[in-house]
């Protein structure tokens, strides 16, 4: 029985196309004119109880829209929502009963109050009850180290910090599905691990069904079980994190910052040739094919290698891959 | 439902306090209006002996009464409101277990608790200062009690149909300063309403801010009759009623907006 049921979702936005002038501005103002974008273009989606889901694609592919919609923040354009049971922007509060959810950088903690006060709120609004929330806030305070942090205003406390609680609080009423759509934007990586263990323990512990959207591809490799990858608003891959492991870990990147090349270079063995100038060039090779020193003895016959560069794959790379993949199985 | 509210009011309400200063300078403000009007109405009294029926001891616990209740009728939510929707907090009021309305009366509550601790520090001290004259009688006084309490979801309801504006325009500052003239006028912080002409109270007669500070004033002063007062807290309710739809028609419509086109 699927938690979370998406089927055929769409969005469109209507935005009000802006013409110059004063004379646009009062044409606006009689009769607008509207430009149509669509978001999300006709998603499907299931998601079981106590799935870890990573949901990626680059900025604009529509995560957000879709978080969105299955908070019932946002009303579909077309196409069918349910969660738990519930069409989630029909009925909004009884929907926000069962779910937490943590946007980015904003914070449902009161700025100029200490952490433990936000924390008692959301007992008295969740009506949670008291020996549930005394055990949630030692587990809670433990995993996430909050000990000398609860009595601080929320004004004095670091990005890190103020993360750590706003995580906690989501958490605190045992909600049965979690929303964290970029939880880790702009922390440092002790605080990144700290808040993936601890959604990792609470997953295990309460069968928590987390959808998670990050750029922070260790995020997804450590946390997710699976992974829906978004582009411009169409699904192009969803599966178990261990093929997209697969794909991810074979490609590698190397620049090589070239010098009195005498020739082009056409071919390389077991790599393909990304750019290709006079002062550099770009290839791409998998592990298991080609090593850089084989490489490097191959590109010195054309030229002087002054630097080399090697980055792991991007995620528009890897997105790239996956998706040539899928088309072949 | 009830609990959550409260705790949200205590929040909102800690939340002052963390401004000790504030208290104070709220109270010194006060203060320093009442001396102002005093100072001109005493002036008045001493060229004509007489306005609206009033002796002067009554005039100043007019004043006195006027400045402990007007945090009461003119602080709101506004701000907090137009700051969320401004910075996407809104997103996660939208959250909450509680609905919007039931969210920020809560907020509210606390708000309101903070205007009437300002209230009575203002009260006790300009009684020491200049005196005033005490309720006609208990049953007046209970009455006063009363008008007042009905007067918070009048106001409540105004603030959230000024407050939904915040949807529609970036900036509600002129919708706020609006709202603050609207109530300070006709509500009798200015003066009291029968000292204005005969179609200005006509006007605030049908209004419901009256009902706020120079109804329940008169109360105290014994200016009303009984008759009078289960008249006017049928206008109350009714006005509840009036105000509570409009509020929530008008926001409705205006979170369709933020939820078919994004916030």
């Amino acid at each position: 029985m699927s938690i979370i049921e998406v089927k055929d979702l769409v969005k469109t936005y209507k935005i009000i196309q802006k013409e110059d002038g004063l004379k646009g501005y009062i044409k606006n103002l009689i009769k607008p004119k509207y430009n149509e974008i669509t978001a999300v273009k006709g998603i499907n989606f299931n998601i079981n109880e106590g799935e870890l889901v990573g949901y990626i694609g680059e900025n604009g592919a529509g995560k957000s829209t879709t978080i969105k919609m299955l908070t019932g923040l946002l009303s579909p354009t077309s196409g069918k929502v349910i969660v738990n049971g519930i069409v989630p922007n029909e009925k909004r509060i009884e929907n926000n009963k069962n779910i937490g959810a943590v946007f980015g950088q904003k914070t449902q903690l009161w700025w100029d109050l200490p952490v433990i006060e936000s924390f008692r709120l959301i007992k008295k609004m969740y009506k949670i009850p008291e020996n549930e929330y005394r055990k949630n806030l030692k587990k809670f305070t433990e995993i996430l180290d909050l000990e000398d942090l609860l009595e601080k205003q929320v004004k004095n406390l670091s990005l890190g910090q103020k993360m750590r609680c706003e995580i906690a609080a989501t958490f605190l009423h045992n909600p049965k599905i979690v929303y964290l759509d970029e939880p880790t934007i702009g922390l440092d990586v002790f605080v990144k691990e700290n808040i993936r263990k601890f959604i990792k323990d609470i997953n295990k512990e309460k069968k928590t069904t987390v959808i998670l959207t990050t750029h922070d591809l260790k995020d997804i490799e450590d946390v997710c079980d699976r992974i829906i990858l978004l582009d411009k608003g169409k699904i192009i891959y969803d599966g178990e994190k261990q093929k997209f492991k697969d794909t991810y870990g074979k490609y590698v990147i190397a620049e090589f910052i070239i010098n009195s090349k005498n020739r082009t270079i056409s071919n390389l063995d077991n790599a393909t040739i990304l750019e290709e100038n006079e002062k550099s060039l770009k290839v791409k090779f998998m592990h298991n094919e080609t090593t850089i020193v084989k490489l490097m003895n191959e590109i010195s016959n054309y030229c002087i290698i002054e630097d080399i560069h090697i980055k792991e794959a991007e995620l528009e790379d890897i997105l790239k891959e996956i998706y040539k993949g899928a088309h072949k199985c | 439902m009830l609990k959550s509210m409260l705790a949200l009011g205590k929040m909102q309400f800690y939340q002052y306090n963390i401004y000790k200063s504030n208290f104070y300078l709220f109270t010194l403000n006060r203060i320093v209006e009442i001396v102002v009007y005093i100072f001109v109405w005493q002036a008045i009294y001493t060229q004509t002996g007489n306005a609206g029926g009033y002796t002067i001891a009554q005039m100043i616990t007019y004043y006195i009464l006027v400045f402990t209740l007007s945090s009461l009728s003119c602080w709101g939510v506004n701000e907090d409101m137009a700051h969320s929707i401004r910075n996407g907090n809104i997103n996660k009021e939208l959250l909450n277990p509680l609905s919007y309305f039931q969210y920020y009366f809560g907020v509210n509550i606390g708000e309101m608790g903070f205007a009437l601790v300002t209230g009575i520090a203002t009260f006790i001290i300009c009684s020491l200062v200049w005196g005033i004259t005490v309720p006609v009688s208990f049953i007046n006084f209970l009455l006063f009690i009363t008008i007042i309490l009905l007067g918070i979801p009048i106001t409540f309801f105004f603030t959230m149909i000024t407050g939904t504006f915040g949807f529609y325009s970036s900036s509600i500052w002129g919708m706020q300063i609006l709202r603050k003239s609207i109530i300070s006028i006709f509500s009798g912080i200015i003066a009291p309403i029968t000292l204005f002409p005969k179609w200005f109270q006509n006007i605030a007669n049908i209004l419901p801010f009256k009902e706020l500070i120079y109804t329940p004033i008169n109360i105290w002063l014994g200016q009303i009759t009984v008759n009078e007062i289960i008249f006017v807290i049928l206008k109350q309710v009714i006005w509840i009623g009036i105000l509570y739809l409009v509020a929530k028609l008008f926001f409705n419509h205006a979170i369709k907006k933020v939820t078919i086109n994004g916030g």
